[in-house]
């Protein structure tokens, strides 16, 4: 039909044509000395040893911790919420600030917490007049780990809530008259039935930490290795020919592994809800 | 206790609370646990949460000459240099975006309903595709089919018009990029409000009526939406004027980038405008989970 | 779905039927959430192997009551005991009982079977008995080809028999019914309520069944209990209900009544519709209230009748005509469907009763 024509336009060329030229372009390098463009692996090879390597690990290790702590915390929160007898105000409350906290990432993020525990910090400078010093810096990988919750954890309050709402308290119920224990249930029934949207969340936290540039750059410019800060250095960098070949190279390494991450989730997913139409 | 070791402290809290929906009438030592459990977990995330934003507003308003209180970081935001240039320049594209995202996703997702539920999973699919989308590769990939304007078109209307693409005092190809990007967002909002009315019906007795379909979707699909046309609307707007990874690497001034430009020389007035700009988002979403409450429940 | 009735009963269905039957006693039993009283002193005896219904409007605290025997809710006030053993802060994984819900609370996740094997799997029965005891119940609810199949493949009146055989699994001493058949289609309901009833009379589990549709509880149980704002109206026979209400509560919710204008004279007869009955129990003389049963009122076409009829629903043998009479009160009755064609709207008739009425009342309590 001719109405979603536009869509369909718009999507090819803005979100799929991009994805494509990455994939293809990532294997051309030009000569600095003639200016020829040829096809070329050395664009790829390199990015997967040495510095780029790092840069990789770097991201998957803070991505793949920060989802793990964002799940298990966000579900902790939304269990705890939703536990609370008649807090349907404080459920709305946490809700919103859910909303707007997990909207909450980028620029402003950062600063907010170089203004509470950078080294001029307003929390920084009244620990420092109690003799304190804090354990970890702001600027390191703990640091950015703890910055990257802030967003994550009330994403997955958010995506996480309407599935433990899902769970039918007379599930729960029947457990219990039956002389199940708690953990049983949990084990049995609740776990296996939250399952499948706790993975989807997760994959989701984990693709938006993974993703995180904005703050990663406020935050540490580009002290601490990920790719994200190496794809910007490489491509903001003009001395260097052959460094744009370089950043398509590692974003395309970043859109595959994602795509990685995303079939063994649907693999996952499948098993994981057998049970369900 | 330091702010890095409380986090850490976390997980075994959340551990000891027990996930379930709330048991009925059981009283003990078990709720009681459970209560406490819940307290120290609301506490000890509620402080991580509120001390940013409490210490980001003590960070602009303490006057470090004095040792008093200033508004002057507050003050001084409309007449920074370069701020009315870049809100102005955000705030234009965000409402061209909103634009652009209704106008290309509402008849979508409304032909998908009505017309094409064959090609739902495409459209869906398409639309979660940004949500997992590094960004970052994106624009790399945008970057990459841009430059064929001299490398490949030079001279052709093709290049010209993607050069018009990057102008930089409106440049629209972020207006593109970020209708890619609050697809996910913008379809959500949308195909749930197209789901929550009965739009089959609808436009079936507007047609019956003899009504057009340009003149169905204004008149019926419209007003019936309006909530989730909104909602769409304010997310997207909130995403255009926090963004910063595409505008930076394409190049272009916008309001996050000069918030970072200005952040080396002034910390003070970037953090402050940062509070503005983190405000204004909220007061966005508020006023979008208040017109959802406003939405009457139709259906169970 | 008589796959069980003929021929040797299983393993399974002998052990449920050689347990001793349980009987419950709940004394003054009270539950308050604020200010509102769920259940208010409440006194019930369920005898060992009995089928009882608790019948009564939403809100009377039927519900609170069957909670509060299977131990989610714990009474303010009061003891609960099951088989002389009082259960009353008893956890309810602790209390032996089973229990079906009103609809959704099969595990989405765990096929048929697997579901009707649970509370064998949490009590870490062996695989080869929860085999058995799983296929031999489904086969007691008609099910037993239908045990691999996951919940939301089966329909409402398949879900509820899986979760009822699963209640039945761990043997229970008692069986607890919380409006089973209230999410069902009327067909399936019927059949459905049926087999339940089969089903406990070839165990013998002493059964409570919660509902408000006074047809359900009449045609399974043994007994009804009629509760009404936190206490008990009523307990009897469903005969006994049905034509000996011990109060108007109980005349009108069970069945339907006309409620007649009479006086009681001191000889102990009342004068209602023109004819003279005798009363049995002790009622104050003076203006008093009848209530009678349709089938206690005849209507004969009368051109000097009192009585003009209003309205006629026709339902199969029977049909419903109501009349009404000059001071405006409506009475209703059931005629014979052959015999009431001349019985159209706008017809005057005589109305007369044909028994003792169900129930005199003070005039001022109808």
């Amino acid at each position: 039909m001719l109405g979603t024509l536009p869509f369909f336009l718009l999507v090819g060329v803005v979100l799929l044509l991009p994805v494509v030229v990455l994939a293809v372009e990532a294997f051309r390098v030009t000569d600095p000395v003639t200016y020829e463009d040829t096809w070329s692996t050395s664009a790829i090879t390199s990015v997967t040893t040495g510095a780029y390597g790092r840069a990789y690990l770097g991201s998957l290790r803070l991505s793949l911790v920060t989802a793990a702590l964002g799940t298990v915390l966000g579900l902790g929160l939304a269990a705890a919420m939703l536990s609370v007898r008649r807090g349907r105000l404080l459920r709305r409350l946490l809700l919103t600030a859910s909303g707007v906290l997990a909207n909450f990432g980028g620029i402003p993020l950062a600063f907010a917490f170089i203004a509470a525990i950078g080294n001029a910090g307003v929390v920084t400078a009244l620990l420092s007049d109690l003799g304190i010093t804090l354990g970890a810096s702001l600027y390191s990988t703990t640091g950015l780990a703890l910055v990257y919750l802030y967003f994550l954890v009330p994403l997955m309050v958010l995506t996480i809530t309407p599935a433990l709402e899902g769970l039918r308290p007379q599930w729960r119920e029947a457990s219990d008259v039956l002389g199940g224990s708690g953990w049983q249930y949990w084990r049995r029934v609740g776990g296996p039935v939250l399952l499948p949207s706790v993975l989807g969340a997760s994959v989701l936290l984990f693709a938006s930490a993974f993703a995180a540039y904005a703050t990663a750059r406020a935050l540490v410019g580009s002290s601490i290795p990920l790719v994200t800060l190496q794809i910007a250095d490489a491509l903001s960098s003009n001395v260097l020919v052959g460094s744009e070949a370089q950043g398509k190279a590692l974003a395309l390494g970043m859109v595959v592994l994602v795509g990685a991450v995303m079939l063994v989730y649907g693999w996952l997913q499948r098993r994981a809800s057998r049970w369900s139409a | 206790m330091t702010a890095v070791d409380t986090a850490a402290g976390l997980p075994a809290a959340a551990a000891a609370v027990d996930p379930g929906p709330a048991p009925t009438g059981r009283r003990g030592p078990r709720r009681a646990g459970v209560r406490v459990a819940r307290a120290v977990l609301f506490t000890v995330l509620g402080a991580y949460f509120l001390v940013p934003i409490a210490a980001s507003v003590a960070f602009t308003v303490r006057d470090r000459g004095t040792g008093g209180l200033t508004a002057r970081w507050y003050t001084g935001i409309p007449s920074a240099d370069g701020f009315a240039e870049t809100f102005g320049r955000s705030l234009t594209l965000g409402l061209l975006t909103v634009a652009g995202t209704l106008l290309l996703l509402l008849p979508t997702v409304v032909l998908v309903t009505l017309r094409l539920p064959r090609v739902r999973r495409v459209v869906e699919f398409l639309c979660l595709l940004p949500l997992v989308l590094p960004p970052i590769a994106l624009v790399v990939g945008v970057r990459s089919v841009l430059s064929w304007a001299p490398d490949h078109f030079y001279g052709t209307p093709l290049a010209d018009a993607f050069f018009a693409l990057q102008e930089p005092d409106l440049p629209w190809i972020l207006v593109l990029v970020y209708v890619v990007l609050a697809l996910p967002f913008a379809h959500r909002a949308l195909d749930a409000g197209v789901r929550a009315v009965d739009l089959g019906t609808l436009t079936e007795a507007a047609r019956n009526l003899g009504a057009s379909w340009p003149r169905v979707l204004v008149t019926v699909v419209v007003p019936a939406l309006r909530t989730a046309v909104l909602n769409a609307a304010f997310l997207t707007l909130a995403l255009v004027l926090g963004e910063f990874t595409i505008a930076s690497l394409l190049g272009f001034r916008t309001f996050p980038t000069w918030i970072v430009e200005i952040s080396g020389a002034s910390p003070q007035l970037s953090v402050s405008v940062s509070v503005l700009s983190l405000l204004l988002t909220w007061g966005l979403l508020v006023l979008i989970s208040a017109l959802d409450r406003r939405r009457p429940r139709t259906t169970a | 779905m008589t796959a069980a009735v003929a021929g040797t009963p299983t393993a399974t269905v002998a052990e449920l039927r050689d347990r001793p039957p349980a009987d419950v006693v709940l004394s003054g039993v009270t539950r308050t959430y604020g200010s509102t009283t769920a259940l208010d002193a409440l006194d019930l005896h369920v005898a060992g192997g009995e089928f009882l219904a608790v019948l009564g409007p939403s809100g009377c605290g039927k519900t609170t009551a069957l909670r509060a025997i299977a131990g989610f809710e714990v009474p303010d006030a009061g003891t609960i005991t099951v088989g002389g053993r009082d259960v009353t802060t008893v956890p309810p994984s602790k209390r032996d009982m089973g229990m079906v819900f009103q609809a959704y609370s099969l595990f989405p996740n765990l096929t048929a079977a697997d579901n009707v094997a649970y509370g064998l799997a949490v009590r870490r029965r062996g695989r080869t008995e929860r085999r058995r005891r799983a296929a031999e119940l489904l086969e007691l609810v008609g099910l037993a080809d239908r045990g691999d199949r996951y919940p939301h493949q089966l329909s409402g009146g398949q879900q509820q028999r899986v979760a009822l055989a699963r209640a039945l699994a761990v043997a229970p001493q008692v069986l607890l019914l919380d409006e089973p058949l209230s999410a069902l289609d009327a067909q399936v309901r019927v059949q459905l309520r049926d087999e339940i009833r089969r089903i406990q009379l070839e165990l013998g589990t002493t059964t409570v069944f919660v509902t408000h549709d006074q047809a359900e509880a009449l045609s399974v149980a043994d007994r009804v209990a009629v509760l009404r704002a936190g206490r008990l109206e009523q307990v009897a026979s469903p005969d006994e209900l049905y034509s000996r209400p011990a109060t108007a509560f109980v005349a009108r919710f069970v069945g339907t009544t006309s409620a007649v204008p009479a006086q009681l004279r001191a000889d102990g007869q009342v004068d209602l519709l023109g004819t003279t009955r005798p009363v049995a129990g002790p009622v104050p003389v003076g203006d008093v209230v009848a209530l009678l049963r349709p089938e206690q009122v005849v209507l004969r076409p009368d051109a000097g009748g009192r009585g003009r009829v209003v309205t006629r629903t026709f339902s199969g043998g029977t049909t419903r005509v109501t009349a009404v009479l000059p001071d405006g009160t409506e009475v209703a009755a059931d005629v014979v469907s052959t015999e009431s064609t001349e019985l159209v709207p706008g017809t005057a008739v005589e109305v007369a009763p044909t028994a003792r009425p169900v129930l005199l009342v003070p005039a001022g309590d109808a």
